[in-house]
Formats: structure tokens, sequence, C-alpha cells
């Protein structure tokens, strides 16, 4: 006995302005008689504060009151029977009511660390006291509306970068102090969601080894509770650009390509804000990081340099 | 029984044909009209249908190259990507044989997929998170496992088959991760030798994973969820033809690949699916210049090199396309090269020693690559430039290096007619490439070698050779001296450069003395010489160059078996050799080689090759006049060359052609030619094999009657018959015995004894009655044989008994018995008594003759031939006739020829009869 | 028209270095389709290459001196109506006689017999066959004379009618003669 959703795209992305479209498909070993079948479409923007290492005040630990995006009911079958075997009923879904022009609240699908924003479609089929009913849920991801889109390609915006010793801000080893390093670059910081985060960098002279050099894509989920933005950043991906002692003076691409579900347009909403940057990491080779084997890469280490900078992530057409 | 008289003046005179002087022949190079008609015949009647033949041929590689050139030009074919596949897969078989010598590997706990089987899948894969795709321990611990190549390679077959089964359970994110498991093994250099092989390995398993996604890529262009088809993708497609359905599932590859943290199996992961980027571009040939660059980032030059060999694989399943990819590839091989040559940078693990070993270990990649660039017929034009090798050579430095191992490489595949009009710009990049990855005598040799394949222009040639000669001035090792100058040989030779040529010369000599010279260095002088032999057409010009005959002297063992060898079958091919001096180097040349001749194997061909050329060259020498010299040098050889058997042959024949070469001059040199005769009868009983004694007997004998010399002649007949005797000639020992050849021979004797004047002392038919008692007297003798023997003996009676004989010895001293004995009835009745019991024996023997049909027809015909027709005589022939009628069929042409010619015979002597009665 | 090259008794190098120069430069490569060889090569290797050279279809019967074994004592072959026998001739007695020649060509049942060993040019027409001695291609000695002028045969056979040509090498000159016969068709009704 099953019940499955079918949407009518196998990506499951839609637009607030598109219907949701699909099949609910049930697989019955004999018939059975059902008090209506019903759609639920929900839509809601979850927030949580953790508490951690950002130094947030304990109490605020807690789950903050979702908000909500949209919630719709619709019955697709009154009540009645369904036949055994598999039976297939098609179904359409207005996200938007007529007229409505609130392309803003369809926030685009996002899953945060602390903020995730969900679309689900839920079938529902009432059975009555004696019986459970049968249901089932499926997540859809919501793209923005494409006429409010920026035109692709967007500008490039580029920023050029320099890692040296003299830039880090947290202690560095000796050896890195004294002997130095030199790694220049450049790297976009707006980005079409859909396109690499493209750059290079050089390493121009380092007197220690360099072990590593990777791009971290962070998210900066920002809650207000109460009057405050409680604000986390924490890492989404690492991608290794460098392994080993690279040589030198080679232009070494950056290339990388965004992870689905995990980003989203910059979103600054107000009771809540998503932004992302992007973070150059250079590892040097030094035997005290083995005794740190699963520390959190975005810890300040003294064999670690690093240049962290804001990433404007867009949706383009 | 009455001998048939003949008069063989009378028959010669009657029987000729008329000769005519003739105006034209069909070997008359003028005989225009002639000729012109016997080409047309032969074309209508015989090279029609081979012409014909050889013009559809024409037109089939007419076609074949019509194919290659579209091939050539297009390559987008099945055929050419399978041809890819086979030489691919005949490159991986190399690499894994060039570098097995590991027996195990120690293996770092960054590769937990091997050590720790199977635990990888066990974790729950229903939900995808992408940072699972990483592996969690990144930083490798220090404990180090040991483990048998084998065992490894068992393990990566049992993750290829897990990751198989994963894929065809509908897992894919499984199949995925252990694939990067897989690929994270090339990060672990450490291996080393097993490298190459672990890269052959983990690539099938890539290629593999490769291939899955691509054919659901594929399934899900063509059909649709329920399994209607969405279209019937074509071979060639296009990405318009790709549904977005296929294109999402192909994108989400991409994406899930581009999430892999390291970065060395992520650009193994993008490599493997990268020909899924046809499904969403038609060019995707910027996805290879962005990967080429992102490997820079991978800084072990092991892994980064096996890394370029794989794009450089993968891009081959891809449209053709700009080469710049491999242009980059090439040149950041080459920095990666200067880094380890250089030393500058650490690079560690490597120590000085390992250096060597890391650069045997890069080598295939380049030789793939620069293959790969050569594969297509892509304009040459300014490749030099492009792989910074070329333009003005001072601003090279600002370029990538250019390093030896890859220049060695480009050389090798750059096609002939590039290398022979850049030879000068090539030469001079070899001068700038000194490091150790490969050695710059090898590449100057190898420049040598393809200008040879397409000579250049005149000028060119000296402005190169300049260059390359100030070059290996410098070198020391007469090795390296040997392999350049080897290579430039021939075209000094070609374009005669006496000057090189003494310079080659002088400096062999100068590196060769007072050394014992090294196998490899063998090898090259038994090239150069082979190359100086072949050029010169005069033996004597190649023996008058500087040093050659001191070099010469330098060499041993098989190398200089081989040039001795050349030396005397050029000697040996411009017919007789008369310099004295040339002679005594020869000769020395031989015995050199008789020396080098293993006795103990002397069926091998090489020896057999030395024996017959030692053979010719003795035959080939003349001493002109000096006739006594000559004999000496004969016997000189007899001493010097004992051991081998079939020289005594060919010194018997030289020393009897002597003797016939002094009779052709005056009669005084009778003294001279008994010496000859001497010679031979004392060279021959050394020789083995019986029957060629004989035969060499019989010549001498010949060669003595020719200069009078009787009773030599009658000693060494009585020679050649017990040479005769000693043959096993016995029914039993048939199987190795050439009785043919046995029975040819006891005919030609008895040819022979026809001139030869009888001995009164002995018995005038001493030998012919030697030969019946030698097959009657023992029953075993072979019945053929036999046979033929007793009808050779009734036609020497026969032919004896004539008043005239048919032939005399061209020497007025000798009389023939036909002058000795003319009237003497004794004589005649020897001959009567000799022949009819040969006729006796011949008719009894018949019966045990295997053949005896034919045998009988051949008795029955030679006794038509030697008697006159009378009763007994046509008894005993139509006795033989019921023999052979009864063997035989009746339609056989010789029976039916036999019988027409008895008819006629039995006819005549009855006409006669006629007239007497 | 078929071409067919005779020659036999070359005795090389025990008896002369090499066939005449003269003759190599007639011998072209191309015109002829046959070569009959009765024998005596000796060193067979480079002769035997050279003659193969000039043409491939190439038939050699065995000599006393020729070492190699797969030269067989006679050898018939047809080529177009005339049949063709080849002996090198030591075997019969006595050497060049023409009834005891008669006997090998009724054994062998041929038009033509061609056979060696004397080194001299020799040409009957006898009991309705044809018997013919190319000589000494090389001028050999023989086994009753050291004089002995080069010479070989060239057959040219064209239906029933055959022109032999005869080159002889005399004083440093080729002379060519030629014989012209036609096969009888009444001589050989009988087969």
């Amino acid at each position: 006995m099953s019940v499955v959703l079918k949407l009518s795209r196998s990506n499951r992305i839609y637009r607030s302005s598109e219907p949701v479209e699909g099949k609910i498909v049930t697989n019955l070993p004999s018939s059975i008689s059902h008090q209506g079948i019903r759609l639920t479409v929900n839509g809601a923007v979850n927030m949580q504060v953790r508490g951690g290492t950002a130094g947030v005040i304990e109490s605020l630990y807690g789950v903050i009151k979702p908000i909500c995006i949209m919630n719709k009911n619709v019955e697709v079958r009154s009540s009645g029977k369904l036949g055994s075997g598999t039976t297939e009923i098609p179904f359409s879904v207005l996200l938007k009511q007529q007229g409505e022009n609130s392309s803003e609240r369809f926030y685009e699908t996002f899953h945060g660390a602390n903020i995730s924003i969900q679309y689900l479609i839920t079938v529902g089929i009432m059975r009555g006291y004696m019986h459970k009913s049968l249901s089932t849920t499926m997540e859809f991801i919501i793209e923005s509306e494409k006429v409010n889109l920026l035109e692709a390609p967007i500008s490039p915006e580029v920023v050029v970068f320099y890692i040296t010793q003299d830039t880090q801000k947290h202690p560095l080893l000796p050896e890195l102090l004294s002997g130095g390093f030199r790694v220049t670059g450049k790297i976009s910081t707006q980005c079409a969601l859909t396109e690499p985060l493209n750059g290079e960098l050089i390493v121009e002279a380092s007197a220690v080894p360099i072990r590593s050099i990777d791009i971290h894509l962070l998210r900066v989920e920002s809650i207000l509770t109460g009057e405050k933005y409680i604000t986390e950043t924490s890492l989404i991906q690492s991608t290794q650009i460098a392994d080993g002692d690279v040589c030198r003076a080679m232009t070494i691409p950056i290339y990388v390509i965004l992870p689905r579900l995990l980003t989203c347009p910059t979103n600054l909403a107000g009771p809540f804000s998503i932004e992302f940057q992007v973070s150059i990491v250079i590892t040097f080779q030094s035997d005290l990081s083995k005794l740190y084997p699963k520390s959190d890469p975005r810890t300040p280490r003294l064999w670690l340099a690093m240049e962290t900078l804001p990433l404007r992530l867009v949706r383009a057409k | 029984m009455e001998f048939r008289e003949r008069d063989y003046g009378a028959e010669e005179s009657a029987y000729s044909l008329p000769r005519v002087p003739a105006k034209n022949h069909p070997l008359f190079a003028r005989s225009l009209p002639y000729q012109v008609d016997v080409t047309d015949n032969g074309k209508d009647d015989f090279c029609d249908p081979l012409r014909g033949l050889g013009a559809n041929m024409a037109m089939h590689i007419g076609d074949v190259e019509d194919v290659q050139s579209t091939y050539n030009r297009k390559l987008s074919n099945e055929a050419a990507l399978q041809l890819s596949e086979k030489e691919w897969a005949s490159f991986k078989r190399s690499l894994m044989q060039k570098f097995s010598a590991t027996k195990t590997v120690s293996i770092s706990s960054m590769s937990d997929v091997i050590v720790k089987s199977g635990k990888a899948h066990d974790k729950s894969s229903t939900s995808m998170h992408l940072e699972e795709l990483d592996d969690p321990q990144k930083i490798a611990e220090e404990d180090v496992k040991v483990i048998t190549c084998q065992e490894y390679v068992s393990r990566l077959h049992e993750l290829k088959d897990e990751i198989c089964h994963a894929w065809q359970a509908d897992d894919r994110v499984t199949s995925l991760k252990l694939s990067i498991k897989v690929a994270r093994l090339l990060m672990d250099t450490s291996v080393l030798q097993f490298y190459p092989t672990l890269f052959v390995l983990v690539t099938d398993v890539m290629d593999m994973l490769g291939d899955l996604v691509w054919e659901r890529i594929k399934r899900r262009a063509k059909y649709a969820d329920d399994g209607t088809i969405i279209c019937s993708l074509p071979e060639n497609f296009k990405a318009i033809d790709v549904c977005p359905d296929a294109k999402e599932t192909c994108n989400n590859w991409f994406c899930k690949i581009g999430s892999i943290s390291e970065l060395l199996p992520r650009i193994y992961s993008e490599l493997a699916i990268l020909h899924c980027w046809r499904f969403l571009h038609d060019q995707p040939c910027e996805s290879l210049q962005r990967l080429v660059m992102m490997m820079r980032g991978l800084a072990d030059p092991l892994a980064s090199v096996y890394c370029h060999l794989y794009l450089v694989r993968c891009a081959q399943k891809l449209l053709p396309c700009d080469r710049g990819y491999l242009i980059t590839c090439i040149n950041d091989i080459s920095i990666i090269l200067m880094r380890i040559i250089s030393g500058k940078e650490t690079i560690s693990r490597y120590s000085s020693g390992n250096k060597k070993l890391l650069i045997s270990l890069i080598e295939p990649t380049i030789e793939w690559s620069v293959k790969c660039m050569f594969t297509y017929q892509w304009e040459i034009g300014n490749l030099f430039a492009e792989l910074g090798l070329g333009g003005n050579l001072s601003e090279s430095s600002q370029n990538p290096p250019c390093i030896s191992i890859v220049l060695h490489h480009i050389i090798k595949e750059l096609p002939a007619e590039i290398v022979s009009s850049d030879a000068l710009e090539i030469v001079q990049l070899i001068e700038s490439s000194k490091d150790f990855s490969f050695d710059q005598h090898l590449n100057y040799t190898l420049l040598g070698f393809k200008l040879c394949e397409r000579r250049p222009q005149m000028d060119s040639v000296d402005a190169v050779l300049v260059k390359v000669f100030q070059a290996v001035s410098q070198y020391d090792s007469l090795d390296e001296y040997l392999k350049v100058v080897d290579a430039y040989l021939d075209i000094v030779l070609q374009y005669q450069m006496e000057n090189y040529l003494t310079i080659i010369l002088d400096g062999i000599s100068k590196r060769a003395s007072d050394k014992v010279v090294a196998e490899s260095e063998l090898g090259s002088l038994q090239s150069i010489f082979i190359k100086l032999l072949t050029h010169f057409n005069d033996l004597e010009d190649a023996f008058a160059l500087n040093h050659f005959v001191e070099i010469l002297d330098v060499m041993y063992g098989t190398s200089r078996n081989t040039v001795n060898m050349h030396i005397l079958n050029k000697a040996t091919r411009n017919g007789y050799i008369r310099d004295p001096t040339t002679i005594q180097l020869l000769f020395e040349i031989s015995q050199a080689l008789h020396d080098g001749i293993d006795f103990s194997s002397i069926k091998d061909d090489d020896n057999q090759q030395s024996a017959r050329l030692i053979s010719h060259f003795i035959q080939m020498v003349d001493y002109g006049t000096e006739m006594d010299r000559h004999l000496t040098f004969l016997v000189e050889c007899r001493g010097a060359f004992g051991s081998i058997n079939e020289l005594k042959g060919t010194l018997v024949h030289s020393s009897n052609s002597l003797a016939i070469k002094a009779m052709k001059g005056t009669n005084k040199h009778v003294s001279f030619v008994k010496s000859c005769i001497a010679f031979s009868e004392v060279t021959i009983p050394s020789i083995s094999a019986g029957i060629r004694q004989m035969n060499l007997y019989l010549e001498t004998a010949e060669v003595a009657l020719l200069g009078g010399l009787v009773s030599h002649t009658d000693g060494l007949i009585e020679s050649a018959i017990s040479s005769l005797q000693s043959l096993d000639i016995t029914r039993g020992s048939q199987i190795n015995v050439d009785v043919d050849g046995i029975i040819s021979s006891i005919r030609k004797l008895c040819s022979l004894l026809i001139m030869v004047p009888g001995n009164p002392t002995e018995g005038i038919f001493y030998i012919p009655k030697s030969l019946l008692s030698l097959v009657t007297s023992d029953p075993g003798v072979t019945p053929r044989l036999r046979a033929r023997t007793l009808c050779a003996i009734i036609s020497l009676s026969a032919t004896f008994s004539q008043n005239t004989l048919p032939y005399h010895v061209k020497n007025t001293e000798v009389m023939g018995n036909d002058i000795l004995f003319f009237g003497d009835p004794s004589y005649n009745q020897e001959l009567s008594s000799i022949s009819s019991i040969s006729v006796q024996n011949l008719v009894e023997g018949i019966q045990e003759e295997a053949a005896r049909g034919t045998m009988a027809l051949e008795a029955c015909n030679c006794i038509i031939s030697s008697f006159k027709a009378n009763p007994e005589i046509s008894l005993i022939c139509s006795r033989l006739m019921e023999i052979a009628k009864s063997c035989l069929n009746a339609n056989d042409k010789y029976l039916r020829s036999t019988l027409n010619i008895l008819d006629k015979h039995l006819a005549c002597s009855r006409d006669a009869c006629v007239v007497v009665v | 028209m078929v071409l067919v090259l005779a020659l036999g008794d070359l005795h090389i190098p025990h008896r002369a270095p090499d066939l005449p120069a003269k003759f190599k430069s007639m011998l072209v490569p191309g015109k002829i389709q046959h070569i009959i060889c009765t024998g005596n090569l000796c060193i067979k290797q480079e002769v035997h290459d050279y003659l193969k050279s000039l043409c491939p279809d190439m038939h050699v019967t065995r000599g006393e001196y020729d070492e190699d074994a797969r030269y067989p004592e006679t050898k018939t072959l047809t080529i177009g109506q005339f049949k063709l026998g080849l002996c090198h001739g030591h075997q019969v007695i006595p050497w060049g006689d023409l009834d005891s020649l008669a006997m090998l060509q009724r054994q062998l049942d041929v038009d033509i017999l061609v056979t060696g060993h004397t080194h001299q040019f020799k040409a009957y027409k006898h009991e309705g066959g044809v018997v013919i001695n190319p000589g000494s291609a090389t001028g050999a000695y023989s086994s009753i004379t050291y004089d002995v002028n080069p010479s070989f045969v060239l057959m040219d056979i064209d239906a029933l009618r055959v022109v032999v040509y005869v080159y002889e090498l005399i004083d440093g000159e080729v002379k060519v003669d030629k014989i012209d016969f036609k096969k009888t068709a009444t001589a050989h009704s009988a087969h």
C-alpha cells in the first residue's frame, strides 16, 4: 500500500507564478474507500539560533517562530473509492492567488545551518478513524521569477587580493613571519548561481612549503531576535585548488561550482538575512597541524593564512 | 650378341638443325620492331589482366587514401575512436609491464579504501549530503601499512565490482563515492614504480564510471521515464538533440563532482565524465583548457603528469578541437620537469637518486601527450613557438624551458619533412637542452636518423653538421660519439662529405684506442662499418680509409664477425680479387671469422654463412699469372680453414681450375699442373661426404686427363671407385643415401672412361669390371642402382666397340682406346663378355626392382640401342617388354614409344636378314 | 609467344666468377617468361637469386656439383603446345650421344629435350623430337675440353613454331644465331 507524489518536473524547480503540477500515484493491493484526498502546499522560513562559538547568549538558544510564506490546502478528490492496483490522480496547484504580486515573499529555497527556506507538498488520503490515513510529503524548489532576474551575464565584479604575512590578523608561525610569503590573485565577488565562481591566484613566494590552498564558500546567516541580529558564519563547501607546494609564479585557476540548495541569492529580507563569503585559505606545512587533525578549517591557526571576501550571489537569467 | 655400329660424325651432320645468323633477336636492346612486337604481345596475352588489376588496385588505394584523408581531417567517426582505444589499451599494457618491479606497496592510511575493505559503503547513502563525498580523514596519519601489489590490485578489482554492483542496484551515490575513493589513491605517489600500474587500475575504474554515467544520460536523452522514446540519439548527436531532463541529469553530475573537496579526485572524476560534456555543449574544449590549468595545483610531479596523461586520454573521446590544451599540457609538464631537474624548489621525497626514476616514470606521459599532439593533421606552423621552443633563442629564457626528454619525443613524432626543413632550429634546441632527463647525444642521434628519412637541402645539412660535430667533438665517451656519428653517417656518405668522414674515423680512432670496446659500442661500430661497406662500391676504397683497419681491429665477438661477413660478402660481389694487399687483409678477416665459428653448432645459420663467405672469397682470389703464388695461397687456406669441411671442396675446385688455367697458357706448366692435381688428391680424402669425394675425384681425374697425366687419371679414378665402395649402397640403408646422385655419378664415370686410355698392366677394362663386380657381387645392392649401372656398362661397352669413339679428350698426347686397341680381337672379345654378363644380370635383376616396369623399358631401350637385332636380342627384349606390360598401363607413353622403336629395330634387322639370305 | 631462357653449366664460382658481363647486360628482367637450367650452377644462392630476378618461374635440374638436393635429376614442363624435358646430361652415356638422348626423350615423353654437360651448343632433330644443349653460359671448362665459348639459348615458342636463338660469346663478341623448327603434328599423332 503506497502513495507517491510525482511532480511534472524531474528537477522539481518551479517559479512562484507557475502552478505546481504532478500526479498522485497510489498503489493498492485492494480497493479502499476514503474520505477525500487533499493536497497541502506549505512554504516557510525556519530559523534556529544555536549557541556556539560566535559568543551568542545562551538564553537565546532555541527555535524561532518560522515565517510562513504560504500555506494552501486543496481537495483533489472528494470522498470515494480508490481501486486496487495503480491509480494516478493528476493535480495542479497555483502557488499565488490570482493577481497577487508577492514574488518577494517567495524566497528561493535554501538549506542553511540556521535558516532553511523550504517548500513542501503533502498529499493526504483520509480514511476515517478506523484506518490510518495515507500520506506522503515531497519538497519542491522555488527559484526566483524570471521577470525579476538580472540580465545575464551579470557584470563581473572582480576583486584583486594579495595575501602576505602582513595581511594576517592572527598569529603565524615564526618561520612564516621571517621567511614571508606572497600569494596574489583575483576573484569575482558577484556571481550568478548557475555559473561557477571564477578567479585565479599565483603563489609568488613562500619560504615555507605550502600544504594546500582551499577556497571556502561560507554562508553568513543573520536572524533578527528582538532588537539584535544574531549572525553565524559557517562553511558550505571547501574546494581545494592546490595540493602541495605548488610551482611559484604559475597561474592557478579558482573554479568553484556553487552547490544547489545550499546557496541562494543573497537575501536581505529583514527578519533574517542570508549572505555569502569566499575565503582563500593557505595551509602551510607544519608538524603542529598534525596535532589538530579535525579542527574547524575556519579557525585561524599558526600555519594558516587567509583572505575572506564577501560574495554576492544572484540569480541570473 | 653383336654391338650396333655407330657413325657419330655422320649422325651429327644428319640430325643437326641448321643454324643461321640472326639479324634480330628478343634480347637485342635496340631491335625496335621486334621489341615493340614483344611488348605488345605481352600486353595482350600476359600483362593485361595484371595491369587491369593493377589499375583497379590503384583505384582502391586511392579510395583508401581518400578515406584516410577525410578521416584525418574529421576524425569524428567511431573508427578513429576505436583506433585510439586500441592504442590506449596497448599503451596501458606497456605502462604496466615497464614498471612492474616492486613487490610490496606501503600505503598511508589515506588509502583506507584499500586497507579497510568494505567499510566505505556501510554508511547509509539514502540522504546525499555533499560533504560526504569527502573523506572525513583528510589528514594522513603516520602509520603506514604494507601490502603486496597483488593484494592491492585484487582489492582494486573488488572495488571496481562493488562500484558496478552499486550502480546496478541504482545506488549511484555509492558508486560515485567509491570511485572518488579510488581516485584518491592516486594522491599517494610514494609508491613510485607502482604508480603507473595504480594509474592504469584507477583510470580503469574511472573510465567505467564515466561510461556508466554516459550511458545513463544517454538513456535519459533517448527515453522518457515511462520508457517511451523521446529521441533516437544519433551517434554524432549535437547538444541541441538532448532533452532538458537529460541535460539536467548531466549537469547534476558535474555539480556533484564539482563539490568534491580534494583537487586530484575532483579532476579525475571530471575527466572520467568529460565526454558527457557533449550532452551540454557542442564544443566542450574550454573545459580542457580549464582542467589543464587546474592541474597546476597538483604540486606532486608524478601525480600531476599522470593527471595530464589522463586528460589527454579523455580528450580523445571528444571531438578534436583546438590543440591549445595539449600545448599547455606539454609546457606544464616541461615546467614540472624543470623543477625536478633544477632542484631549486624542494620536492620532498625525491632524492637525487630517485630523480632518474621519477623522470623514467614521467616519460610515458610525455610520450603519449606528444603523440596525441601529432595525431591530428594540425598545422605544424608555429608549433615550435607555441611550445616555446622556437623563435629567437636569445628570448627563450622567457619561454618554458626546453627539456631534453620532451624535445626527444617531439622530434620523434615530428613528421620527417618538418624535421628536414627545420633541422637547424632543432639542432639549436638540442644544443640548448643539456639536462639529465635525457642524454643529449641521443637527441642528436635521433635527429640524424630523422634527417636520413627525408634528406634536407645541402646547405642546411652543412649547417646542421657543423653544429652536431661541434657538439660531439666534446664527447669523451666512445659510446656516445659512436651513436651520434652513426646516425649522421648516411647523410655524410650520401652527400659525399669526405671531410666529415675523415673527422668521424679520426674521432673513433682517438676514442677507441687503448680501451676495451664495450658491447653497446660494438653495436654502433657494426652499424657504422656496414654503412661504410654498403656505400663504397669498391672494397679497396673502404680499406683505404684512414683508420679503417685499425678500428676494425678493436672489434671482437659477433659484431666483428658480422662486419667481417659484410666485408667478405662485398669482396666477393664484384668479380675476382687481385690486389695482394686486399687478399692478405681478407685472408686475415677470414681467419678471424673462422676463429669465431663455433664448431659445436655448425648447423647454425651464421656459421654456415661464414663458411660460405670464406669459401666464396677463396674462389674469387685471382693471382693472375702468379699461379704458384695462387697455389700457395690455397695451401695456406687449407691450413688456416681446415676445420670447415665444405671449404675443402672449394679448395679442390680452385686448384683444379688453376690447373686448367695453367694448361690454357703453355705446356711448360706440366709440373705445375701436377702440383695442383697433387694438392687436390691430398685434400679430397678429408672431405667427409662420400659422393662429394667421388665427384671431386672425378673432376680431378678429368683435369689430369686434360693435362695428359694418364697415370694420375687412373689413380684418381681408382680413388673414386674406392670412395664409391665406401658408400653404403645396399638396400637397407637407402633412407639417407642419395641413390639418384650415386647412380648419376657412376654413369658419369662411365662416360668419362670413354676418353681414358685402357691400362694394359691393370687390364684394359679393369675399371668397368670393378664397377660390374661392385654391383653384382653384393646381393644387397639396391636393384635400381644395380640395373642402371649395368645399363651404363652395356652402353659403355657398345661405345668402346666403335671404330671411332664419339669424343676424345682435348689433349693430343692422350690417345683413345679406338686408336690404341684398333683391331685388337681380345679387346672386342672382352667387351662382348662384359656386356653379355651385364645383360644377363640386368634381365635377371629386373624382377627385383619395385618400379620394374619403367626399369624394364629402360633396359630394353639400352639393349636396342647397343646391340644389333638378332633372335637372342629380340627374345630378351620381348621378355623385358612383357615385364613392362605387366606393370604398366597399356597407354603408358614410354611403353608405347619403346614398342614403336622396338618394332622399327626388329623390322630393320629382318630386312637385313632377308638381304643376307 | 613465350620466351624461354635455357642455360646451364655455369660452375660459378668454381670455374668462372660470374656470367659474362655481355650476357648479363642483355638479360634484363621482365622479358623472359620461363627459365630452364640444366644444372651445375654450383654456388646456388647468388646465381639462383640472380636468375630468379630475371624471371621468377625457374626450373633447374641437378648437375653433379650442385649441392642442392632439391633439384631433381630430370624435370618436365609444358609450355604452350610443347612439352619440355630437362636433364643435366652427365648421366648420359656417352655424353651428348644422340641415341642415348633419344632414349631419355622417350622416357620423359617430351617434344624438346634440353641437356647440358658437354659445354657445347648443340641442336638436333631426331626421331621427331628436338634435342638442345645450350652449352655453358660461363664458358667453363668441361670434362672434355677447356676450350669453351660461353653460350646460352633463348627459345621463342609460338604455337607450333619454335625459334631457337643461340647466344655465343666468341672473342668478346656476342654472336646470335637462330634455328627455326616446327612441331610436326604427324610425328606425335600417336600420343
